[in-house]
């Protein structure tokens, strides 16, 4: 965990992006219809209304209604739906 | 995303049903074997999605253990199974498809434009002669070699052109034309006046020459006399006259140009306008008609091809462009040039093209409103004109005289 934290700070004094050195997942939103989360560990849950999300450190619940996963990959995953809510929790 | 589907479609896709409540589970162990899946959607017990045919196929096994439920398989990759067992077919449209490009291929056949029937025969003869025969790749048919052939062999073609079009080779060919040889006319005639003039010269080849030089003559009056007297005997004959007839003439002219010119120049403002065309009336569907005070309208039809032939309905595309009127002052030496120009036009209108300019007498002039140039111009020319006698009959005369003698 400090070794990544350790990392992710590099990276900021480096300027460089913070994926490429740190374990730390990217989320992007388009408005409230998509979201894609890179550097993911899996599906926790999903519903049509929850879509939960494991990464390294943090557990990503989004709360919405109509969810679909679009793609999902060892390296990505996409959720399309009228996303509501987006709640990052840490796993400690 | 599209290309990602059309891909997808192409390769072959399977639907695939899990009615296992721990989905989750079944979706996370397939991404972590590098299973890419896409389309996950929840249904009411369980979940549905899709994953490619590869994968399906390597990771058969594994599904089967999670006990997974295939619904739809999807794609070319599938279509092309059941193509496989129907190789007739298959061999079928393929040769087909060879044939019509072969056939497409080929010129098939000599069209020769430009000369009667008998000639293109000879021409195709000669083609046949020099191994150019039908059928031939257009590939193999060279239309320069083709077109040098025919200059070769037939010597009376001033152009010749050879071009493919379709499955026909196009022989063009333009004849040389026959030169017209000139028969002298020996129809009796005398030479006439055709303006007022100062004879200048006069050279006379055949038939009596009436004026001398320095003689003021007037339009229409005899210069050459087509009746000359035998010197053998007594007896008048007829001639046809040759000769050319130099004389000085005199032209004036009185010309004027205006000091303040209106131009009309285009702003580069523009508008469209759209019509819809039903049956030859117009209705407007986008713009606004007569945008501007000043402009210049253009317009094209848009027809659409099997459409518009069937229901007479096409689109028109208008254009309105601004323009402005704007008075420029015209300068004074613009202004005689203009003249001038005008001037020698004219001229060249009145004369002759192998006429000469002897004198040029010149005027400016100019007022508030206008430049004026009055000129004469001398110029030396042929004034002569050909004209046919004809001559009455002998019977007509003694007649003539006996009325006299009664009177």
């Amino acid at each position: 965990m400090k070794l990544n934290n350790f990392r992710s700070k590099l990276a900021d004094d480096l300027e460089i992006p913070n994926n490429v050195v740190s374990d730390n997942f990217d989320m992007r939103i388009h408005g409230n219809k998509k979201v894609i989360i890179e550097n993911h560990l899996g599906i926790t849950v999903y519903e049509n209304d929850l879509v939960g999300i494991n990464t390294k450190e943090q557990t990503i619940l989004i709360k919405g209604s109509k969810f679909k996963i679009e793609e999902i990959n060892d390296y990505k995953v996409v959720v399309k739906g009228v996303v509501e809510e987006i709640k990052i929790n840490s796993k400690e | 995303m599209i290309i990602f589907r059309l891909w997808n479609l192409i390769r072959g896709y399977v639907v695939i049903n899990i009615t296992n409540t721990n989905y989750e589970k079944v979706i996370n162990l397939l991404q972590k074997n590098k299973i890419n899946l896409w389309d996950i959607e929840k249904k009411e017990v369980g979940i549905s999605f899709k994953i490619s045919y590869d994968d399906y196929k390597k990771y058969y096994k594994l599904m089967k253990d999670t006990k997974i439920e295939t619904v739809k398989k999807t794609g070319f990759a599938f279509k092309y199974k059941k193509i496989k067992l129907r190789k007739g077919f298959v061999a079928g449209i393929a040769i087909v498809v060879l044939c019509l490009f072969l056939f497409a291929n080929l010129v098939w056949n000599i069209e020769v434009i430009g000369v009667d029937q008998t000639i293109a025969k000879e021409i195709k003869n000669v083609l046949n002669e020099n191994n150019i025969k039908m059928p031939l790749t257009e590939g193999s048919l060279n239309e320069k070699h083709v077109e040098t052939i025919i200059h070769k062999n037939f010597n009376n073609f001033k152009f010749v052109e050879a071009y493919v079009e379709g499955s026909k080779l196009i022989i063009f060919i333009k004849e040389k034309e026959l030169e017209s040889s000139v028969i002298k006319d020996n129809t009796p005639s005398s030479i006439i006046s055709t303006k007022n003039a100062i004879i200048n010269k006069a050279i006379v080849k055949n038939g009596q020459l009436v004026v001398r030089v320095g003689d003021v003559v007037y339009e229409g009056q005899t210069l050459v006399m087509g009746i000359v007297k035998n010197k053998n005997s007594e007896e008048f004959m007829m001639v046809p006259s040759e000769g050319t007839i130099y004389g000085k003439t005199y032209y004036n002219f009185e010309l004027k140009e205006e000091k303040l010119k209106t131009f009309t120049n285009y702003t580069n403002d523009d508008k469209k306008i759209y019509y819809l065309k039903i049956n030859d009336k117009k209705h407007k569907i986008i713009g606004d008609t007569e945008p501007f005070e000043n402009y210049n309208y253009n317009e094209r039809t848009i027809r659409f091809p099997v459409f518009s032939n069937l229901t007479n309905i096409s689109f028109v595309s208008g254009k309105y462009y601004e323009e402005k009127s704007e008075d420029i002052k015209i300068d004074e030496n613009t202004a005689h040039n203009n003249m001038k120009v005008k001037l020698y036009d004219e001229l060249l209108k009145m004369c002759s093209n192998d006429s000469k300019i002897l004198n040029t007498s010149l005027n400016f002039e100019e007022d508030d409103n206008y430049y004026y140039l009055n000129a004469q111009i001398e110029i030396l020319e042929d004034i002569g004109e050909t004209i046919k006698i004809f001559p009455t009959e002998a019977i007509d005369d003694d007649e003539v005289n006996e009325e006299i003698k009664e009177d």
